[in-house]
């Protein structure tokens, strides 16, 4: 029985259906971006602005990562439900979370729990499907592709305003109640910030789920919600240095609802997470030369329990103690249109569980780049290589061997076809390491593990088409990406018995069509409209006698699709916001039985702005979220709320 | 408004839900056989597949075909007794009471004991009287005519397989939950006090049960999964005290008229392998009975009297649908039915 709860986790966590997937997307270089907002180019990232995201108002970056063309998230709950999202649906361990230039990483699961990051403190989120160089990202993010940049308020320096403030209070259906509070003191060359935030909510919400050709209507127990988020930083910007120095602390404590089983609601699983994050970094640029050093170490406590489990001991009660440090350098030269640029960052992390029978891996994982960036007017093209190496050691049993791993990546990018396009093509090797559950999970993990292989090409267009008062981005990408030594969870000798294994092989064949308008019709008329679509075949080439041969696999839409359209009339808005997948499967085999229906969730808000005067302002909200009141769920049996709205009252100041 | 038509469109398109085609299922089962599909943890996808031997035609949705809704999650028994049968679903912690020959449901049986799900794991019958083993350590004992929880008999740790000889109730008390500690004991109820009197050390993780002619109770020792290898133990039930080990590899057994089939794997070769076993003369006759060239994962054989075939469940690799296989009592391979996800145990028809 307990190797079925393991194998539950798994399916939940990490391993099937999921595999490895870079994005490549250039970026042009921007300079001193870790100071200020990352503003990229537009024509080959997407940005999400901060007056975007609080006109959506996400209940964290999981649920805003939706809006990216290409991002497939896996939501197993409303407000502090487990959120992973992988980008062009391969593998949620190869998108990086980058915060203010800190590289967020989870060595145990491989991948970061999206659920857990709050959107309320942020002024911007670039997804950079892919490499991008940039002094502000750290190597280890460069090296895994995908990455989503957020950049918050309290690690922004401010350009020439001396105080500044956000605060927001909200309160919305099942009980929810948020606070928060931001302050940023600037004045000339010192900063010093520091930031608090509330969030609590009952989680009950009613639902509907389909048993067989009945419909039972229920409501969510066990999923109450409370956490706390504070920190500060101190830092000095001179007009070519800059240093930052910070803590961050988060306490979330929750209850986990779990699958929604037919004829059983018994369910007490609790989860509380504490992670404590310390965080510094120092930059130096001129003309010519960059240079950044960054070091950051965190603490993640996880401590899961269930009252309810049949053992002799009356339940279990599991902490994970993950803790990991991180330390490195990049820097930049540029002469005459080549820009040469080299980085390492060292990345140690280890795992201790209060379970004597688990290992205690410690890995050493050194990442590192050196690359020449062409840029002329008609043409740039980037040629790097990457090496990985990494070293573990376990306290508690085998140790996986060292793996080192050398990577190539090579682009083009073509921009004067006409004067307002784009053409971008890039080819990538990359790998991805097994983690620590995959490698050393009791029985189940298996050390000798090999890290993923994967292949990518990417051929993409880019237009911007002028037009007087309408301003139009279109992008499209195709891509065709290749894993091989995809690490898949395996039955071995009975259903109780399972191990993690390279058997996997799959391949992406995949087409994104992407358009941002906006539109100023008259002085006081504004529209925006945004429109995206992902199209992807992720297809099991692992065994050609296997009934899964060719099928799609597991949780992955061969359709995506967003669109948005907002109305704003002077000071007060409307914002209209569409998301759909298509028919997933919850197994690698296409058969009936293993259908998850697709989904169009459709969310409105009302907004209005009061300005007091030209630093100041206040916002009242309105939203109210799935108005159709569907009854959806990513995942099987995780179904999702119902229509449910929210109230928020912000104001900022400067 | 180009964009709002789109809009539209993208509504029909996402909200329109397919109507799946009702399965058609006979009025009356005969001549053919019920197959519970298992399914996986915590997906609500166990199901019940039946296979018309008049034309060997198999519809995989039985259960909602009869009910109207799905049988739930992990169904982990099925067993025939009194003109009724009843399917022990592990997870949704339910027993569904079927009538054995219309197949609709006759009751639902929660087994929820104050706000924790008992998890019934196998089923098992004696006079009036239903006894299911459950996993948070005790086993039910369900009048077969009201078809309620009458008495909780306390058992050992996980109970899962059970048994009936000599006017007792054998349970074998996996103590699964608490691995790698587990348990290694057989409780033994006396079916006219509904106490249990003592407990038999038999070895590591005791699962499926069976009892022979002689009154002989055997017991499958499944170990540890990695150096503890899964065997057989017999039970003396006149003194319960453990009378003989075989030596060779067991999963599973069944009954085929005075003898047993045997399943085991050869791990070395991930091999599945069905034996015939002489409960008589305690000797294993047959190590290599059926022809398994097509077969991938055992996980379970029966035989059926009513046509002298044998039936073997494939479970394929546990995540793709599985496989029922025909066999002739020589051993020889027949034919296969495509049914659900993890077939595990089937109620034949005549």
């Amino acid at each position: 029985m307990v190797f079925i709860t393991i194998i539950a986790l798994f399916f939940s966590l990490s391993a099937y259906g999921q595999q490895d997937t870079i994005q490549q997307v250039e970026e042009v270089v921007v300079r001193h971006s870790f100071s200020h907002i990352v503003i990229p180019d537009r024509r080959v990232r997407t940005v999400i602005s901060e007056d975007q995201i609080r006109e959506l108002q996400p209940n964290d970056l999981g649920e805003l990562l939706r809006k990216i063309s290409g991002a497939n998230l896996k939501s197993y709950g409303g407000l502090g439900g487990l959120k992973t999202v992988s980008m062009r649906g391969l593998g949620a361990n190869h998108t990086a979370i980058v915060v203010d230039g800190f590289g967020v990483q989870n060595s145990q699961t491989g991948q970061v729990n999206l659920g857990q990051i709050q959107t309320e403190n942020l002024v911007g989120v670039a997804s950079t499907k892919g490499k991008t160089w940039s002094s502000s990202i750290p190597v280890s993010s460069q090296l895994s592709g995908s990455s989503i940049l957020i950049q918050s308020f309290e690690n922004t320096f401010m350009k020439d305003d001396t105080l500044g403030v956000r605060a927001s209070v909200k309160y919305g259906s099942f009980n929810r109640t948020d606070a928060y509070l931001g302050v940023k003191y600037n004045p000339k060359k010192v900063m010093l910030s520091a930031y608090g935030g509330i969030r609590k909510a009952s989680g009950a919400y009613p639902y509907q789920f389909e048993n067989g050709l009945q419909t039972i209507d229920a409501v969510r127990q066990n999923n109450d919600y409370e956490d706390l988020n504070f920190g500060g930083t101190f830092g000095l910007n001179y007009h070519n240095k800059a240093f930052r120095v910070g803590y961050k602390q988060k306490e979330i404590k929750q209850g986990l609802p779990g699958a929604v089983i037919l004829y059983n609601q018994t369910q007490n699983e609790h989860l509380a997470t504490s992670e404590k994050n310390v965080f510094s970094d120092f930059s130096y640029w001129n003309s010519r030369f960059s240079l950044r050093l960054h070091a950051s170490a965190t603490q993640n406590n996880l401590m899961y329990s269930d009252p309810d489990y049949l053992n002799t001991i009356g339940g279990i009660e599991t902490e994970y103690v993950n803790r990991s440090l991180s330390a490195g350098l990049s820097a930049r030269y540029y002469l005459n249109g080549f820009t040469v640029f080299a980085g390492t960052e060292e990345f140690v992390a280890d795992l201790i569980v209060n379970d004597s029978l688990f290992a205690e891996p410690v890995r050493f994982h050194n990442y590192s780049i050196l690359g020449l960036l062409m840029d002329k007017r008609k043409i740039a093209a980037r040629i790097h290589v990457s090496t990985q190496y990494v070293s573990e050691r376990n306290n508690n049993g085998e140790n996986a061997p060292d793996r080192f791993r050398f990577n190539p990546f090579v682009s083009f990018t073509a921009g004067e076809f006409s004067k307002h396009s784009k053409h971008i093509f890039w080819y990538r090797n990359s790998f991805r390491m097994p983690t620590f559950n995959e490698l050393y999970y009791n029985n189940i993990g298996n050390n000798l593990l090999l890290p993923e292989d994967a292949h990518q090409f990417n051929y993409g267009i880019s237009v911007v088409p002028i037009a007087k008062k309408l301003d139009v981005h279109i992008r499209s990408n195709v891509f065709v990406n290749l894993v091989k030594n995809k690490i898949v969870a395996v039955p071995t000798q009975n259903l109780f018995v399972w191990s993690m294994q390279n058997i996997g092989k799959t391949r992406v064949y995949g087409l994104e069509l992407m358009t941002d308008i906006n539109w100023k019709l008259t002085k006081k008329w504004k529209i925006q409209v945004i429109l995206n679509y992902t199209y992807q075949r992720t297809l099991d080439y692992t065994d050609e006698t296997s009934p899964t041969y060719k099928h799609q696999v597991a949780y992955i839409p061969v359709h995506t699709g967003n669109f948005d359209l907002s109305v704003h009339f002077n000071k007060t808005g409307l914002r209209l916001s569409n998301y759909a997948v298509s028919k997933r499967y919850s197994l690698n085999e296409n058969v009936p039985q293993n259908e998850v229906e697709g989904f169009l969730v459709t969310d409105i808000s009302l907004f209005h702005t009061f300005q007091f005067n030209e630093k100041q302002h206040l916002n009242l909200q309105f939203n109210v979220k799935n108005i159709f009141n569907q009854s959806y769920a990513y995942i099987r049996s995780y179904v999702m709320p119902g229509t449910n709205y929210l109230i928020s009252v912000s104001y900022a100041f400067n | 408004m180009r964009l709002i038509s789109l809009i539209f469109l993208v509504i029909i398109l996402f909200s329109c839900k397919k109507d799946e085609p009702q399965p058609v299922v006979d009025e009356t089962l005969q001549s053919g056989m019920a197959v519970l599909c298992e399914g996986l943890f915590q997906q609500n996808n166990s199901s019940m597949s039946w296979v018309n031997f008049s034309d060997n035609a198999v519809t995989n949705s039985l259960f909602i075909a009869k009910t109207n809704r799905q049988l739930g999650d992990t169904g982990n028994d099925i067993q025939r007794y009194g003109g009724k049968i009843y399917i022990v679903v592990n997870i949704s912690s339910t027993i569904e009471v079927m009538d054995a020959s219309t197949f609709t449901s006759l009751k639902q049986i929660e087994m929820i004991e104050a706000g924790t799900a008992k998890q019934p794991r196998s089923i098992a019958f004696s006079g009036s009287n239903a006894y299911v083993s459950c996993f948070d350590g005790y086993v039910d004992v369900i009048d077969t005519a009201s078809l309620t929880v009458i008495q909780r008999i306390a058992v050992g740790s996980n109970p899962e397989g059970l048994t009936i000889s000599n006017n007792k109730l054998y349970v074998s008390n996996s103590g699964g939950l608490n691995a790698p500690v587990m348990d290694s004991t057989v409780s033994v109820i006396d079916l006219a006090t509904h106490t249990e009197t003592q407990k038999i050390v038999v070895g590591k993780n005791p699962g499926g049960m069976i009892t022979d002619q002689d009154g002989d109770v055997y017991v499958i020792t499944r170990g540890d999964y990695a150096a503890i290898p899964s065997r057989m133990v017999r039970i003396d039930s006149q003194n319960d005290a453990v009378a003989e080990q075989f030596s060779f590899d067991v999963s599973s057994v069944s009954a085929m008229n005075n003898k047993f089939l045997v399943t085991y794997y050869d791990y070395s070769s991930s091999q599945s392998n069905v034996g015939l076993f002489n409960p008589s003369t305690e000797t294993l006759e047959n190590p290599s009975y059926l022809d398994m060239s097509n077969v991938t994962t055992a996980y379970g054989v029966q035989y059926n009297p009513f046509r002298n075939l044998i039936y073997l469940a494939d479970a394929m690799n546990f995540t793709n649908t599985g496989y029922v296989r025909e066999f002739d009592i020589s051993g020889n391979y027949v034919q296969s039915f495509h049914v659900g996800l993890n077939p595990s145990k089937v109620i034949f028809y005549e």
